[in-house]
């Protein structure tokens, strides 16, 4: 399948990326390339210009606290200090795609991956047969007809678990740097997706030094285990003060538009004992205020009960100690 | 409008004119003629497309010609010959690891890179690490026993067992 031919920019510096964004307002920035050049294959939102980020070797640093936009998902899975500090970053990296994906794949690309769709992440003629959704220039919705609003599906994994342990991300633009809490990025619109201007590119991932006293868990669904994009995904971090929960976060992924976090789920049980009674009635009050639509290939039903067995898994695994690595 | 591109494909030094959009398989294929490179489904699920830069195994129709230049790329042809097989290659031939052939270069790419880094894979390493690359003729298990084979041929030494605790001398009789 041929790209659309496009102008390829490589700046060596966040600052002359930005520059060139700013040049250029109809780019993409390219980290891995592992979602955005299939897209470009597919002519989804193609772009006369493309800013490789290749060369930009300032943000691949990784540490507890700090992780560089365009760290792949490899480096992240294989860092001792990771895996030290806060486990589940590490672990969740690693169940990300396949192997050679993840070999490409960056965070930064991650974080902000495109929202999926069956109607959208089809070949040209394909859509063009059905008549173009919302997300692909079109004027109706093919999930939810009535609606105006963009429904593709939140495919990324690593926005769970840096919501449930309260990172912030760092977005560099023309008026300098600005960090935006990973809480409040994510927009649930298809379309629409997040906080993120279009001339500001992300940068860093800042973990705050509490997160690792926090017991944390990711819990994916999918098809194949091999490599597969979720079918949800269900991020815990637990703070425990004695026998009883001190901090308790929630997030449901993967099942609307956005990383949802279920405050009042994780309040909820503050101070209680985290018995398997109160796991129990959490997986089932997570159960009922998850949507999903149908536009991936498991059916909303049955995504919306598996989202309570994978919220036990989780709380179960984060009171056990979080994920040890293999 | 091309553009000269430095790529060091195989050990050689090479320059070649591509446009900016121009992915690396189809220089690969078609400005260098490696064409042991397959294209099968250009979109990274299938691992077809596996080559190494800088020794790490990555799709290569995910991968601008650009994003490669000033890399150590290394395909399939740089292994063996058809006279003389890499131990890699000669597993997979006579395990049956390979079928119809196609997947063959991006599996034994991904086994190299495996290899490399991990010169004594157990099965759960094994599985995980051909999991970005799909067959659909083999059902994998004679891939992962030719990996094993390969494993062990690449050994840089067979793996002595441990002696025994030495036993009395026998009498002479």
């Amino acid at each position: 399948m041929l790209l659309p031919p496009f102008q390829l920019h490589e700046p060596t510096t966040v600052a002359e990326a930005v520059a060139l964004r700013q040049l250029h307002p109809e780019s993409d920035f390219l980290a891995g390339g592992t979602d955005l050049l299939p897209n470009y294959k597919w002519q989804l939102n193609t772009r006369p210009h493309v800013i490789g980020l290749h060369k930009v070797d300032e943000l691949r640093a990784i540490s507890p606290t700090k992780i560089g936009a365009l760290a792949t998902l490899k480096q992240m899975n294989m860092d001792g200090a990771l895996w030290q500090e806060v486990p589940v970053v590490a672990q969740t990296a690693g169940l990300i795609a396949s192997p050679l994906i993840r070999n490409s794949g960056t965070l930064g690309g991650n974080l902000m991956l495109e929202n999926r769709c069956f109607f959208f992440n089809q070949s040209y003629v394909w859509r063009e047969s059905i008549d173009f959704c919302l997300k692909a220039g079109g004027t109706a919705c093919h999930v939810v007809p009535q609606e105006t609003k963009c429904y593709a599906t939140f495919s990324a994994d690593l926005p769970g678990p840096l919501i449930a342990l309260g990172a912030t991300f760092e977005l560099a633009g023309p008026s300098g740097t600005r960090r935006v809490p990973a809480v409040e990025f994510y927009k649930n619109d298809g379309i629409d997706r997040h906080a993120k201007r279009p001339d500001e590119l992300l940068t860093f991932v800042h973990l705050p030094p509490t997160a690792s006293q926090y017991r944390a868990s990711y819990q994916k669904l999918r098809q194949r285990e091999s490599w597969d994009f979720p079918e949800l995904g269900i991020a815990v971090a637990l703070k425990m003060k004695g026998e009883t929960v001190e901090d308790l976060q929630i997030v449901a992924n993967a099942l609307e538009c956005a990383p949802k976090l279920l405050r009042d789920i994780g309040s909820g049980l503050r101070g209680k004992k985290l018995t398997d009674a109160a796991i129990d009635e959490a997986a089932a009050a997570v159960e009922t205020q998850v949507r999903p639509v149908k536009n991936t290939n498991l059916s909303p039903s049955y995504r919306k009960r598996m989202a309570r067995v994978f919220t036990k898994r989780a709380l179960l695994e984060a009171r056990a100690g979080g994920p040890r690595r293999a | 409008m091309n553009k000269i591109l430095k790529l060091t494909v195989n050990g050689v030094a090479r320059e070649v004119a591509a446009p900016d959009n121009a992915i690396l398989l189809d220089v690969l294929r078609e400005s260098c003629r490696l064409t042991g490179t397959k294209r099968g489904c250009d979109m990274g699920t299938c691992g077809c497309c596996t080559v190494l830069i800088d020794g790490e195994n990555r799709l290569s129709c995910l991968t601008l010609a650009a994003q490669a230049a000033g890399k150590e790329i290394t395909t399939v042809e740089a292994l063996g010959t058809p006279n003389r097989l890499h131990p890699i290659q000669a597993a997979f031939s006579e395990i049956g690891g390979s079928q119809c052939g196609f997947c063959t270069p991006g599996f034994i790419m991904t086994t190299k890179a495996l290899l490399d880094r991990n010169p004594d894979p157990d099965d759960k390493e094994i599985r995980e690490a051909i999991s970005g690359n799909l067959c659909r003729c083999t059902g994998y298990i004679k891939i992962i026993d030719a990996v094993k084979v390969a494993a062990k041929e690449l050994a840089p030494e067979p793996a002595r067992p441990t002696p025994p605790i030495a036993a009395p001398a026998r009498r002479a009789k």
